[in-house]
């Protein structure tokens, strides 16, 4: 499996992360070698049919479905980088900039 | 003494270890430490059992406390400060332990070496041009250096057992569900344990019993028996502990194989019967590892965004978009977004049933490995060496993921298929220590922590071994 310049910029599209220019080929030839390692696993015999693998317990206890509120030390205007009003705030969705 | 007076020496230490370059803590206060010490005087006073009466216990930064910053060693959560505590942090407290520092690590866990933090590398405590190991390596400096008994750090591939085994100190990885990660913020949601570091097995059995319990704030934790330290045996007739092939291939460093040699001789001379196994999948682990815990890391990580935490960047488009991209790309590090690109890659279109779901079978199968070494009629326990090498120099594999990747080739298959196990100190090799790594059924601590205090004992202090 070969990756490309335009596969490390569409996945970092998906991921929602600026990939500076400079440090795309660095991470076409990583990202490349890793693919590569990992594509070892297609050489083990395993069913197509098997279940995925659950970690922990058989049964998830589940929480009482009631709403409540956690206790908190401070609230979250202190580590928030802009809240007003009970309000995060962020700037306009550039669909909603012509209106 | 009062924990009041313990808090000066303790300062001390800290101090010096920051001065001396080590690195490896990113918050600690003189202020901090007397708050702490005054609520344990209060403990006391009340009369409460504490069965970590005044224990310095340093913390993974990765574990969320409402009196420190929490960074995750990253940019993008600098000056956070969370609103809770940690049920880990709640039950150390409870128990009478001083939170004494935040440790450093790789970003957000994600490393191997202690070089990937956002704040500088750590030093190994004393090889300084080596890596303490990873990603738990400020924790593991830290015990090692003598200067706090016992840490916490978290393992998704082995960062507790692997930084143990290079730092010469004891590190416990308990089964996926024994201790809560309600606060450990997570990376890989599979594969997140909250672990411990000793300086002996001893203080690291102390800590694990107080942090194990089920906990109604995370939903994948599993009533079990509370976990209660036995007593260390004089015999271990009637044991019998399995050798895989696997983990002892012929290119296996010579100090690393005498290390583990000398483990095996001193469980058959305390009456063990060592016998070899197969875990035929293990090849496979690091692989399936690397394409499981980034696309769970690709999913956990959404959440830093610039909206909710930490820093913001906005880019020069100025919309919703922009600052997610600008946040994301400025806030994480190198290792962090190339692991968020990797599981993205995995879980996109075209790609999920040949790399996810391929990995995910695999996993049931190195799973599988381990229920057949340990069913009835089988071995009680497992012997292995931690890492395949003494720590490595620093700089020596940042540059191939793979090779800094292959270095948790011993531990990444036990957090596969979320079963305890630990590093002990197995000895040095030109002076650099080495690991022995036992490995135990689920929910098999108590006897694992026992075998560990004997070999313990038998080996006495840490001595060359090739």
């Amino acid at each position: 499996m070969t990756i490309g310049r335009d596969d490390v910029l569409r996945v970092a599209e998906l991921a929602e992360l600026d990939v500076p220019a400079r440090d795309v080929d660095g991470l076409v030839a990583q990202i490349g070698r890793i693919v590569d390692y990992v594509a070892q696993l297609n050489d083990v015999p395993a069913s197509e049919t098997a279940e995925p693998f659950q970690a922990g317990p058989d049964e998830v206890r589940l929480r009482e479905d009631t709403p409540g509120s956690v206790p908190l030390a401070h609230g979250i205007e202190r580590f928030a980088p802009e809240f007003r009003d009970g309000l995060f705030l962020v700037p306009r969705l550039g669909a909603m900039e012509g209106e | 003494m009062t924990a009041g007076t313990d808090t000066a020496a303790l300062a001390g230490r800290l101090r010096a270890a920051d001065e001396r370059g080590l690195n490896a803590t990113l918050s600690w206060s003189e202020g901090t430490l007397e708050a702490e010490a005054a609520r344990i005087d209060a403990l006391r006073a009340s009369g409460a059992a504490l069965p970590l009466d005044g224990m310095p216990v340093a913390l993974k930064d990765n574990i969320v406390t409402t009196d420190a910053p929490t960074t995750c060693a990253s940019r993008i959560l600098e000056g956070y400060r969370s609103p809770y505590d940690a049920t880990v942090v709640t039950r150390l407290r409870d128990a009478g332990a001083l939170i004494a520092a935040k440790a450093n690590l790789d970003e957000f866990a994600m490393g191997s070496s202690t070089e990937h933090s956002a704040f500088g590398r750590v030093q190994h405590p004393t090889h300084p041009d080596r890596v303490p190991g990873g990603s738990s390596g400020g924790s593991a400096a830290l015990v090692a250096a003598g200067v706090v008994p016992a840490a916490l750090g978290s393992e998704t591939g082995g960062s507790v057992r692997q930084p143990a085994s290079f730092c010469g100190i004891v590190g416990v990885k308990p089964t996926y569900g024994r201790v809560s990660r309600y606060g450990l913020v997570a990376f890989g949601s599979s594969l997140d344990c909250v672990s411990v570091f000793g300086r002996t097995v001893e203080d690291a059995a102390r800590v694990l019993s107080v942090i194990a319990a089920p906990d109604p704030l995370d939903a994948t934790t599993v009533e079990a028996p509370p976990l209660a330290p036995e007593p260390v045996p004089g015999t271990l007739s009637g044991l019998r502990i399995g050798l895989p092939a696997e983990y002892f291939p012929a290119d296996l460093d010579a100090g690393v194989k005498a290390g583990v040699d000398q483990a095996a001789a001193a469980l058959r001379a305390l009456g063990a019967e060592l016998v070899p196994v197969s875990l035929p999948h293990t090849a496979f682990a690091v692989p399936t590892y690397y394409v499981l815990a980034p696309a769970e890391a690709a999913s956990n990580l959404a959440r830093y965004d610039g909206v909710r935490y930490g820093v913001r960047r906005v880019g020069p488009a100025g919309n919703l978009p922009a600052l997610y991209r600008a946040t994301r790309g400025e806030g994480f590090g190198p290792e962090v977004r190339r692991r968020i690109l990797v599981g993205t890659y995995v879980l996109s279109a075209g790609y999920y049933d040949a790399y996810y779901q391929k990995a995910q079978q695999v996993r049931n199968l190195i799973a599988a490995d381990f229920t057949r070494a340990f069913a009835p009629g089988g071995v009680d326990l497992l012997l292995t060496p931690t890492t395949p090498s003494p720590a490595f120099r620093a700089g020596e594999k940042t540059d191939d993921p793979v090779a800094m990747y292959l270095a948790d080739i011993f531990v990444c298959a036990v957090s596969l298929a979320g079963l305890p196990a630990m590093s002990i100190p197995a000895g040095l090799s030109e002076g650099l220590p080495v690991g022995a790594q036992l490995i135990a059924p689920a929910f098999g601590e108590a006897r694992m922590l026992a075998v560990a205090g004997a070999v313990e004992a038998a080996l006495g202090p840490a001595r060359e071994v090739r």
